[in-house]
């Protein structure tokens, strides 16, 4: 029931496509007045980068939340302080069949780490045992479905030193990842910049 | 030991004096009342107009309560007898949280902006909302603060931050502005501190207690407290006070928060306001947010035209109205916009609606004491006798001109490198300086020789 108030939402929101260089790049204006940005590889149909924005208390335009993709070091938008470059960077990148989530520029080896579901607290924690790196995470597409979080769909390695940690898409998540490539497939999307993007 | 004590004290001397200047009320603290609310002579900057300040206490309560919506007060009385003075000590005494706008009754002239919606800005300005609102803050103990400053002395400094919780440990990189800060608040290895993301500001919260042993490094008000816990990035409700007016200025633009910093706001759709009026009133009614009515004062308000003065009728009927004081020295004089006269300028029916202070002119004690106090703020040591003859010519000339030869004494006292201004210091700038009555004294002896004086209206006549 709640996957289908998520995908009714979906479906109900305002959305504009571009296809640029490479990527199809999706708008979703919700009725509720907050906004989601997708990109996704036209070649595989991942999902590159999706980043969301909702209304300020006050009414002005709050900043952009990255859900899935890169993100920028500064911390301000006047750069008055930013994390250093020699810190792990945290970023969600998805494959196809699990959520994954890569903590780059982080060296100690594997067993340092350790990766925890709390189911109660909708979130997963990673935890380093010398004290070094702490991550508190939630998985923003079960939370909108409102479905449970289970530890045995939770795995992770490290190499170069990355850390990456997957957790298996539940079988409703891909249903409605089908469904919406389906749909965002028939938008038709203009080719090149924006000009005559269509906004409705 | 001592003489590092002064080479490190000496910067922070020159920040303090850089960052506040002396302004023609800068050494009024208060409106100087006791619990009572009966004014002490002396107090707070303030000497004299004893009925005044208990009026405006008052009002001040009235304020505080903040209960009554759309009360106009006016403040009549000669030039230089400490109107804004007192509309400064009530707004000194407010404090931070209530909204206390101030313009002057010229300043709503203006091409771009009608008279009524400068007006309707400057009340909205005046009401200030308190809300909750989520930031997101670094909170963490600091490992280690390093700051490079470039070889050559000039240039960009580079800082680096290790913050960490119990669970994790991050470096950043500072920005100038954050290392002033820093150092401005003297954060060191040890302290556990908060810096708001949005802002940038510093909030030092005590000393870990995993540095309790360190004890050269205490002062007796020093607060222990536990290293934060988790991530250092953390998102917490903080309540502030946001005004009327910047809530519609969000509303009424796209790109919202920049026009606050650019300046540039224009007018502001009306449907806006009643929108963000029905929106503030629900969150009241939720409990929300708390509205805090405040204070907006006029000086000046004969400047003011008829068609204000009709909008202000209407504006102080509203509930969402702040307290609105007003200042005029004018007597009976025409109302801007008509053929009309009316006592201060304004017309009777708005009159009816105020309640007036009145100001007397200071004695010669007064004037003595507030030269006395102007001395202080200006740091110029007077002697006793000099004291005597500025007080003489504050009583002769006016409070205003007396005041202006202080700095100006004091100016020429310390290139004769004295240490006290002498009665000759102030014959010689009353000498340099002349008074409004001098000058135009001097104006009708020697008007034939300046410029423009003759045949001017012919000469008008021709362009």
């Amino acid at each position: 029931m709640a996957v289908q108030s998520w995908s009714d939402l979906l479906k109900a929101a305002k959305k504009t496509a571009l296809i640029s260089d490479g990527k199809r790049k999706v708008h979703y204006l919700f009725t509720d007045g907050t906004e989601m940005a997708e990109e996704y590889d036209m070649k595989t149909d991942e999902l590159l980068s999706r980043r969301l924005r909702s209304k300020s208390r006050l009414g002005g335009q709050g900043a952009w939340q990255v859900d899935v993709g890169e993100t920028g070091l500064s911390l301000t938008e006047t750069e008055e302080i930013k994390e250093n470059s020699s810190n792990p960077v945290f970023m969600r990148k998805d494959t196809k069949t699990s959520f994954q989530w890569r903590v780059r520029n982080i060296p100690y080896p594997i067993d340092t780490y350790k990766i925890t579901v709390e189911p109660l607290d909708r979130c997963c924690i990673i935890r380093t045992t010398n004290k070094k790196y702490y991550k508190k995470f939630s998985i923003s597409d079960l939370d909108r479905c409102q479905l449970p979080l289970e530890s045995s769909a939770l795995s992770f390695s490290h190499a170069n030193n990355t850390l990456i940690i997957s957790y298996k898409k539940p079988k409703e998540i891909l249903a409605l990842e089908q469904e919406l490539m389906r749909e965002l497939k028939k938008l038709k999307g203009t080719n090149e910049g924006d000009v005559d993007r269509k906004t409705q | 030991m001592a003489a590092q004590m002064t080479t490190t004290k000496v910067p922070e001397v020159r920040d303090l004096t850089r960052i506040e200047r002396i302004g023609a009320h800068s050494h009024i603290r208060g409106l100087g009342l006791d619990d009572a609310l009966e004014p002490r002579q002396v107090s707070q900057g303030m000497v004299g107009q004893l009925a005044a300040r208990r009026a405006a206490g008052l009002i001040l309560e009235m304020i505080k309560d903040g209960q009554i919506a759309g009360r106009a007060v006016l403040i009549a009385g000669q030039p230089g007898t400490g109107k804004t003075a007192i509309a400064m000590g009530i707004a000194q005494s407010l404090g931070q949280d209530t909204p206390f706008t101030a313009l002057a009754g010229s300043e709503i002239f203006s091409l771009e902006m009608s008279k009524t919606e400068a007006l309707s800005q400057a009340f909205r300005k005046a009401i200030g909302v308190r809300i909750k609102e989520e930031t997101e803050i670094i909170e963490g103990e600091v490992v280690e603060i390093q700051i490079d400053r470039p070889a050559t002395g000039t240039g960009a400094k580079v800082g680096k931050l290790t913050l960490k919780t119990t669970e994790m440990e991050t470096i950043y990189d500072l920005g100038n502005k954050m290392i002033e800060s820093l150092t401005k608040e003297k954060v060191q290895a040890g302290d556990v501190i908060t810096i708001d993301k949005a802002t940038g500001k510093i909030c030092k919260l005590g000393r870990s207690f995993t540095r309790a042993r360190d004890y050269d490094a205490m002062g007796a008000q020093t607060q222990f407290v536990q290293c934060p816990e988790g991530e250092l990035q953390k998102r917490k409700e903080v309540v502030h006070t946001v005004s009327l007016h910047e809530i519609d200025v969000i509303n009424s633009r796209t790109q919202g928060f920049l026009a606050l910093f650019s300046g540039d706001t224009g007018e502001i759709k009306s449907e806006i306001r009643e929108q963000i009026n029905a929106k503030v009133s629900e969150w009241r009614e939720e409990g929300k947010a708390e509205i805090i009515p405040g204070v907006l004062f006029i000086d000046e308000v004969h400047m003011l035209d008829i068609e204000c003065f009709s909008f202000l009728n209407r504006a102080l009927e509203s509930d969402l109205s702040p307290v609105l004081i007003m200042a005029t020295n004018r007597g009976i004089t025409r109302i801007r916009g008509t053929n009309y006269q009316s006592p201060h300028g304004i017309p009777i029916d708005l009159l009816d609606r105020l309640l007036i202070i009145a100001t007397s002119p200071y004695t010669e004690k007064e004037t003595r004491q507030i030269l006395k106090i102007r001395c202080e703020e200006e740091d110029v040591e007077l002697s006793e006798e000099a004291h005597t003859v500025l007080t003489r010519i504050g009583q002769e000339t006016s409070l205003r001109y007396a005041i202006q030869l202080i700095s100006t004494a004091g100016l020429v006292c310390r290139k004769r490198r004295g240490t006290e201004v002498q009665v000759e210091d102030i014959k010689r700038v009353y000498s340099l300086f002349l008074d409004e009555s001098r000058s135009s004294q001097y104006m009708k002896e020697c008007q034939d020789s300046f410029l423009f004086n003759e045949a001017q209206p012919s000469q008008m006549d021709m362009s």
